[in-house]
């Protein structure tokens, strides 16, 4: 069948997703090649800034390494208070839909409002955690302690981002098929057994899933950052999403901002792949 | 290996409502120590509630259930000592074959050198051994089922082994082979089988015991020949046997005989009580013969098809508005006209409200 029209059909779903894809992908490469400003515009100056970022630029790579260890942190911790809750909220519990409710709560606030209000509850004079703290004695530095700050970060990115892990596991267990567990059950497996045999190896693909969604979704972190820390104290919680927004929107330095959008790009594409390779690998033994 | 004694029990899957609906009608039944039973239906008659009831893993509403007279109907599925096997095959994907086998030994603390003997010799019995140490999940369909069955096996002193529809998956001539195992294993080891299936010739090849169910019900129990020869119902006439039980509707005409469209056929029941009642002659179609030389119970009928199925032919007649089928041999030839059935008075079975006089 030859239908002339096709493409008038085509268009408007092609029209967006060059519009608000592939477009932008092109002019961060092409920004990326330039040094952007309103005297010059969009001049070309090849890979000077490629060269600046590979040679030049230790705190982007030390805001990389932070991210990583941030973001794996904060999965990983999801990944098991997450499915710790929804293996309880799973079975038959009383007050089970209100605790489903409850646990979801968090994922339903907005981000940035959230943070001010931990920024508060840390708040190392006035905060509500130090408050009932120093009726023993203590006051950490929840904000101003370089190795404390990034612990810090990372309650508040567990406290926002569990329920969706939650979730994600919730629905997977709920559609898990039901005679595995029968089977166990007739085996006589404790329940430590059914657990490492049944439900895990069967929520092995899900998990995946969800591990990889929340790593894509945490390396992005940003708001968070920039609402309880700043990236501070010094650079001791400054992501690569935080730095590249100082370079390119505080200091206007698009260009070279482009290109580090576009080398984590990179990156980030080459090392979820891998990841999700060797989970498939360690989860599904395949 | 016990006897199993099922109380009054019923099922209901909505037992607070005013007016519940039985999955399971309140019976009655003793399983005897080392038989095999089958429970045979159509879909969704029960018998895999029954099945559960039995294994714990579905409380009954109401009555009790004992193991060698012990009462176990609050006893969880994991305590009662029992073996199940699914439809469709449940494996361990994460363990070996042999893993998979002894995961049931293993979980109730048996030694060493006691598991690894059963598993190497249920992995015998099922020709299992070259895949011992293989991943069970990379195993076809069929093998994972031979391990789920293998799983069910493994343990020597369970009360009984339940299999619900357990050959479903495997293939015809596996299946045979298999059928064929289990009753060698049930005579060897005096293991309690019970096996739910709807296929008629898998229950009939395999149980010493068919219990026939229909919507909750327990319609009949009794040996293959019971049931074939002398159903209770025109349920079971109708269930069991291939082609179903002939059924014609019809009245008494004297004490022991019924009229079918003007032809009187003896029977063997007393119908004393019948008269005027409607009534049912059921007869399978292996008792009726072509007449040869008998000179009553004939009907004179008009032959609508002759079909060869193989082993035997099948003849349907026709008589006014009665269809009348009969097995007969290979070899009989079948006169295009003019032709007597005999209705074998001994083997007439007369059905009042769809049971049995």
């Amino acid at each position: 069948m030859n239908f002339k029209h096709k493409y008038v059909f085509l268009f408007p779903g092609l029209f967006v997703l060059i519009g608000i894809l592939i477009f932008p992908i092109i002019f961060v490469v092409r920004l990326s090649l330039s040094g952007w400003n309103s005297y010059n515009g969009l001049n070309f100056i090849g890979l000077e800034n490629y060269v600046r970022l590979f040679t030049d630029d230790p705190r982007f790579w030390q805001s990389f390494l932070r991210l990583s260890f941030l973001s794996v942190t904060t999965v990983i911790l999801q990944y098991v208070i997450g499915f710790a809750l929804a293996h309880m909220v799973w079975k038959d519990i009383k007050f089970q839909r209100f605790f489903r409710v409850l646990f979801l709560i968090p994922m339903m606030t907005t981000p940035v409002i959230m943070t001010v209000i931990w920024r508060t509850f840390f708040h190392e004079s006035l905060g509500p955690v130090n408050d009932i703290l120093s009726n023993f004695g203590m006051s950490p530095k929840w904000l101003t302690d370089p190795v404390l700050a990034k612990f810090t970060v990372i309650i508040v990115e567990v406290w926002q981002w569990t329920p969706f892990m939650f979730l994600l596991l919730l629905a997977g267990l709920l559609s898990l098929p039901k005679e595995p567990f029968l089977a166990a059950a007739i085996d006589g497996a404790s329940p430590v057994r059914k657990f490492l045999y049944v439900t895990f190896p069967l929520m092995a693909p899900i998990s995946i899933g969800a591990i990889i969604i929340r790593l894509i979704e945490a390396s992005k972190i940003m708001d968070t950052v920039y609402v309880l820390t700043s990236g501070g104290p010094g650079t001791a919680t400054e992501t690569s999403s935080f730095y590249i927004f100082i370079k390119g929107l505080r200091e206007f330095q698009m260009g070279y901002a482009a290109s580090m959008s576009f080398t984590y790009l990179i990156i980030m594409i080459i090392s979820l792949t891998v990841i999700a390779k060797v989970l498939t690998k360690v989860l599904l033994k395949d | 290996m016990s006897k199993i004694d099922l109380n009054n029990i019923s099922h209901s899957y909505n037992p607070n409502d005013p007016n519940p609906i039985y999955a399971l009608n309140p019976f009655s039944m003793t399983w005897e120590n080392g038989k095999r039973y089958a429970i045979l239906g159509p879909s969704g008659c029960g018998k895999t509630t029954m099945l559960n009831i039995v294994s714990g893993l579905v409380r009954p509403s109401a009555g009790s259930i004992l193991f060698d007279d012990k009462d176990v109907t609050d006893l969880k599925t994991e305590s009662r000592n029992i073996a199940q096997v699914f439809q469709f095959p449940v494996i361990y994907n994460t363990m070996t074959v042999y893993e998979n086998l002894a995961f049931p030994l293993k979980c109730r603390d048996f030694p060493k050198t006691k598991i690894d003997e059963r598993v190497k010799s249920v992995a015998d019995t099922l020709s299992l051994q070259s895949f011992l140490n293989s991943p069970a999940r990379k195993l076809t369909a069929d093998q994972k089922q031979l391990i789920s069955l293998g799983r069910g096996l493994v343990r020597e002193d369970v009360a009984a082994v339940l299999m619900d529809e357990p050959l479903t998956v495997i293939d015809p001539d596996l299946k045979f082979r298999l059928r064929r195992k289990l009753k060698e294993i049930n005579e060897e080891f005096k293991t309690t089988l019970v096996y739910v299936t709807h296929d008629q010739n898998e229950a009939m090849t395999f149980a010493d015991n068919i219990i026939v169910m229909s919507e909750g019900e327990v319609v009949q129990a009794g040996t293959p020949k019971e049931l074939f020869e002398r159903p209770n119902t025109t349920f079971v006439g109708y269930f069991i046997g291939s082609p179903a039980m002939n059924l014609f509707e019809t009245e008494a005409s004297s004490n022991d005989s019924v009229k079918i469209n003007n032809t009187i056929i003896k029977t063997s029941t007393n119908l004393t009580n019948l008269k005027d009642k409607k009534i049912k002659l059921g007869i399978r179609s292996e008792f009726i013969k072509i007449a040869e030389n008998q000179s009553e119970n004939l009907l004179d009928v008009d032959v609508d098809k002759v079909e060869d199925l193989g082993n035997y032919k099948l003849l349907t007649a026709k008589m006014g508005s009665l269809t009348i089928k009969s097995k007969i041999n290979r070899e009989t030839e079948v006169p295009s006209s003019n032709v007597k059935l005999h209705i074998p008075a001994e083997k007439c079975c007369v059905y009042q409200d769809e049971k049995l006089v």
